[in-house]
């Protein structure tokens, strides 16, 4: 184990971990600018979980939620679900998961059900199940329908996330796809990626 | 004073933070969570910053501890009612643990909140790193803070670009998604490729050559610094024995 997390730190896997983090940040603010109503806060880690491996992309989503928490230290604790998608994002590359836009979707769904299961608790336990944003209001619905606490939770976590997470991994697909071969060659899982191998296959 | 307080080590100051997010977790009493917050105040007084931290806490934490709290009084399960209203029912217990999430939730954010305004990021990573943060992982964290704001800026760019090309920014929902991609792909395309320079740079500047690495910006440790940590460790081993006797 010790071996294998020196490998994947290449420096260009370090330089890559500010380039994913920033990804997240413009992303966000993009999607704020375009009034869409979803966050797209995580393409970065996604991005680097796909082409550097699962250990670069926790280390990307880590410092994400460590530089949010200076401005808003509300939205630490999620830094789980960030590290848990993109521990999520690197393992489902290294089976070629994101190969073609079919396997992408199904891999979008995963990472949906991954951070729905790690920020729905986090939401319930540290937030009594509140955070502000659109999410509170259908949760207040399911709980004024009745529904107890944990599934009003998941059900509106669900209803958040799928889209967002399925059109950042979406995303992440075609930038992945015209990236140059010469780059992808340098990272651990850029040879899945790269147009010669494809062809060979 | 407010030399004495902005003049801490910045991990003592962190482990400060920590040491309240401990003791709100450990005492179930709401009003002593609640009653940290005061005491933030007058550090922040003290340390110079009160007016740049209560705009803050105004702008993070208010919103959210009024959602939260309202959230917890009209649906948390509880038997002894005081007051209903159509659908709502306010119940004792679901007052108390609305106060006693508010209180812990304001404790722990404002205790950050107060750190990172008197703490440079610059600082608190160096001395992340003289207790033992790989230097490149430093590298890293403050390249992170200097790309952000720069990548911003690019990314108005290309969408002030992409708008002159015919890009539609504003209408329907599906027009203003279809500007998400051609704004930010160029984007990420070009930065990636910039890490490449950045890389053969840094090896000319032997980056990854072994061996300690002399920085021009020192922290010091002073005595109180290394006997406060202990203080918080002691208070808070003092709180669990107490709570579980």
């Amino acid at each position: 184990m010790k071996r294998n997390y020196k490998k994947d730190f290449t420096l260009l896997a370090l330089l890559l971990i500010p380039i994913g983090v920033a990804i997240n940040f413009v992303g966000f603010q993009v999607a704020q600018v375009l009034r869409l109503p979803i966050f797209l806060d995580t393409i970065g880690t996604i991005l680097v979980g796909v082409i550097a491996g699962p250990l670069v992309a926790i280390v990307a989503a880590f410092i994400t939620n460590s530089i949010t928490a200076i401005f808003n230290p509300i939205y630490f604790p999620y830094v789980i679900t960030s590290m848990a998608i993109g521990l999520g994002a690197g393992l489902l590359s290294k089976y070629g998961m994101f190969r073609t836009i079919y396997k992408a979707i199904i891999s979008g769904l995963i990472i949906t059900a991954i951070a729905v299961i790690a920020s729905a608790p986090i939401t319930v336990l540290f937030f009594g199940g509140a955070t502000g944003n659109t999410s509170s209001a259908i949760t207040a619905t399911f709980l004024a329908m009745g529904q107890n606490i944990w599934s009003a939770v998941f059900t509106s976590t669900i209803i958040t996330e799928i889209a967002d997470k399925v059109i950042s991994v979406l995303f992440v697909y075609f930038i992945v796809k015209s990236m140059s071969d010469r780059y992808l060659s340098k990272m651990k899982y850029g040879h899945l990626y790269m147009k010669k191998s494809n062809r060979n296959k | 004073m407010k030399n004495s307080l902005v003049n801490l080590y910045p991990l003592t100051k962190f482990y400060f933070a920590l040491f309240i997010a401990a003791t709100v977790i450990i005492v179930p009493n709401y009003v002593f969570a609640f009653a940290w917050f005061p005491v933030l105040v007058l550090i922040a007084v003290a340390a110079g910053v009160a007016k740049s931290f209560l705009s803050f806490i105004l702008k993070t934490l208010v919103i959210l501890l009024v959602i939260v709290f309202l959230m917890q009084l009209f649906f948390y399960p509880g038997e002894e009612v005081l007051a209903s209203w159509w659908i709502f029912e306010i119940s004792r217990e679901g007052l108390n643990y609305g106060l006693t999430l508010t209180s812990r939730i304001l404790a722990i954010g404002s205790a950050f909140i107060l750190f990172f305004r008197i703490v440079e990021v610059k600082d608190f990573v160096k001395s992340l790193e003289d207790a033992g943060m790989p230097s490149a992982g430093a590298y890293v964290v403050l390249s992170t803070l200097q790309i952000i704001p720069e990548m911003r800026r690019q990314s108005n760019t290309i969408m002030e670009a992409q708008k002159t090309r015919g890009v539609e920014t504003e209408g329907s929902i599906i027009t203003r998604a279809k500007a998400f991609f051609p704004t930010l792909t160029p984007l990420i395309l070009s930065s990636i490729a910039s890490t490449e320079e950045r890389a053969i740079t840094l090896e000319a500047r032997a980056f990854s050559a072994p061996g300690k690495k002399t920085s021009l910006h020192k922290l010091t440790k002073r005595p109180i610094d290394r006997v406060l940590p202990w203080i918080y460790i002691i208070i808070v081993i003092g709180l669990i024995i107490w709570r579980v006797f």
